[in-house]
């Protein structure tokens, strides 16, 4: 047995020649990293798993127009921030006594923590995303800048934007 | 607040979202019922009628084309590429007029109701007859949905019951089922990181965009505020909406 762990763009390129273990191995490296992301972007677990899922399977079906040119992860974001910024178009166009509902049947969680959701709630797409990218992704700007297609002067610019927001929310609520 | 202070309470408060366990299970239990399901899904045969005003009707047919004139005739050869075009995810608005001259006025204030329903989304029947001025008028407005002489033009799918259930459509419940599927996974902001430009999913300068300079944006706005323009094309008319001539 190899301790070498194949590179997330091998697993791609495996992906592509139709290699169903190495899909299944791409799920269990990036399922939580992807969860972490989509949850905090849509703000319900439903919707999270929903753009997960859709994610995995953009991914299967793009994999063959994987260019090993971009780094692996740098690919697999682009794909998840896609996807995710959709969802939330949707979403927001929700008709408004639709989202009531579904909101109420949230599971209770921490004050903190619904601060923090709120606070994210009220920042533009675009800025969340970044923010996610970086602070929970823990992607660099560069490869931010290359997976939202955005200058890394424009990735620096929407993140001090949204943590200056984001300090002045959360402080108008504690 | 030092900023790095910040970007701690923020790592901090970020994190901790975990998923289900069952995710990965879902993701595969989807991958199967999507390849058992691939082989079955034929897209519908449509029989297209156009006046010189518009696409007059949309049915489930052979596929046969009723238009009297050279200008009937390319609205209806435009409206049959969208459509094919739609029905297979590449494009997420229409651009041919519908004449709904013949439509009597509720059932016309009903779909243009339909067709302010944005791509993507869903509305229930209350909404719909709230929107053609007639609350009370549920029944009546699904009534005259289901006689929404140009369907998937004018996107009476997009319509569900308040309960979350389907509720019926004309050209049946699974393709209804489809459509709405079909839409969740189809976006409808596309920018190009290479032009910087955002178009409309199925604009002609959409259809170039390269795999890998593919950007999904929630709206203009978004796609303005990181640097990128609208699409001269496609970029100021509104979605979803087919020109009507009444």
């Amino acid at each position: 047995m190899s301790a070498v762990e194949p590179t997330d763009a091998s697993l791609l390129q495996a992906i592509a020649r139709g290699r169903t273990d190495a899909f299944t191995d791409l799920v269990r490296r990036y399922d939580r990293r992807f969860y972490a992301i989509a949850r905090r972007m849509l703000g319900r677990d439903a919707d999270a798993e929903d753009a997960v899922q859709l994610t995995f399977l953009h991914v299967l079906e793009r994999a063959g127009a994987y260019d090993p040119a971009w780094k692996g992860s740098t690919w697999l974001y682009r794909v998840l921030t896609n996807v995710c910024i959709d969802a939330w178009r949707r979403r927001r166009l929700d008709e408004p006594v639709a989202a009531t509902r579904a909101a109420a049947v949230h599971a209770p969680r921490t004050a903190e923590r619904i601060d923090v959701e709120r606070a994210l709630a009220r920042l533009p797409a675009e800025a969340r995303i970044i923010l996610l990218c970086c602070y929970v992704g823990g992607l660099s700007y560069g490869e931010i800048a290359r997976v939202r297609g955005i200058s890394v002067n424009t990735v620096k610019t929407q993140l001090g934007r949204a943590k200056r927001q984001m300090r002045h929310h959360l402080e108008e609520r504690s | 607040m030092m900023t790095s202070e910040t970007d701690e309470v923020l790592r901090a408060l970020l994190r901790g979202a975990e998923p289900s366990r069952r995710l990965a299970e879902r993701v595969a239990a989807e991958v199967r019922r999507r390849a058992a399901r691939a082989s079955r899904a034929v897209a519908p045969r449509l029989d297209l009628a156009a006046s010189s005003r518009g696409i007059v009707s949309v049915r489930l047919g052979r596929g046969l084309t009723t238009a009297e004139g050279p200008r009937a005739r390319a609205v209806a050869d435009a409206a049959r590429e969208q459509l094919r075009q739609y029905l297979a995810g590449e494009r997420a608005f229409f651009d041919v007029p519908v004449d709904l001259s013949a439509v009597p006025p509720f059932q016309r204030a009903v779909l243009r109701s339909a067709a302010s329903i944005p791509f993507g989304t869903v509305r229930s029947y209350a909404w719909i007859a709230a929107q053609a001025g007639k609350a009370r008028a549920v029944r009546a407005a699904g009534t005259a949905l289901g006689h929404n002489p140009v369907p998937l033009l004018v996107p009476c799918h997009r319509v569900v019951r308040s309960d979350g259930a389907l509720g019926g459509y004309i050209f049946g419940t699974s393709l209804k089922e489809r459509l709405l599927g079909l839409e969740h996974e189809t976006p409808l902001y596309v920018g190009s990181s290479s032009t910087r430009i955002v178009c409309l999913h199925g604009c002609p300068h959409e259809r170039r965009i390269g795999a890998d300079r593919r950007v999904v944006f929630a709206s203009i706005a978004d796609a303005r505020s990181v640097g990128y323009r609208p699409c001269k094309v496609c970029g100021s008319r509104p979605v979803s909406r087919s020109r009507e001539r009444a």
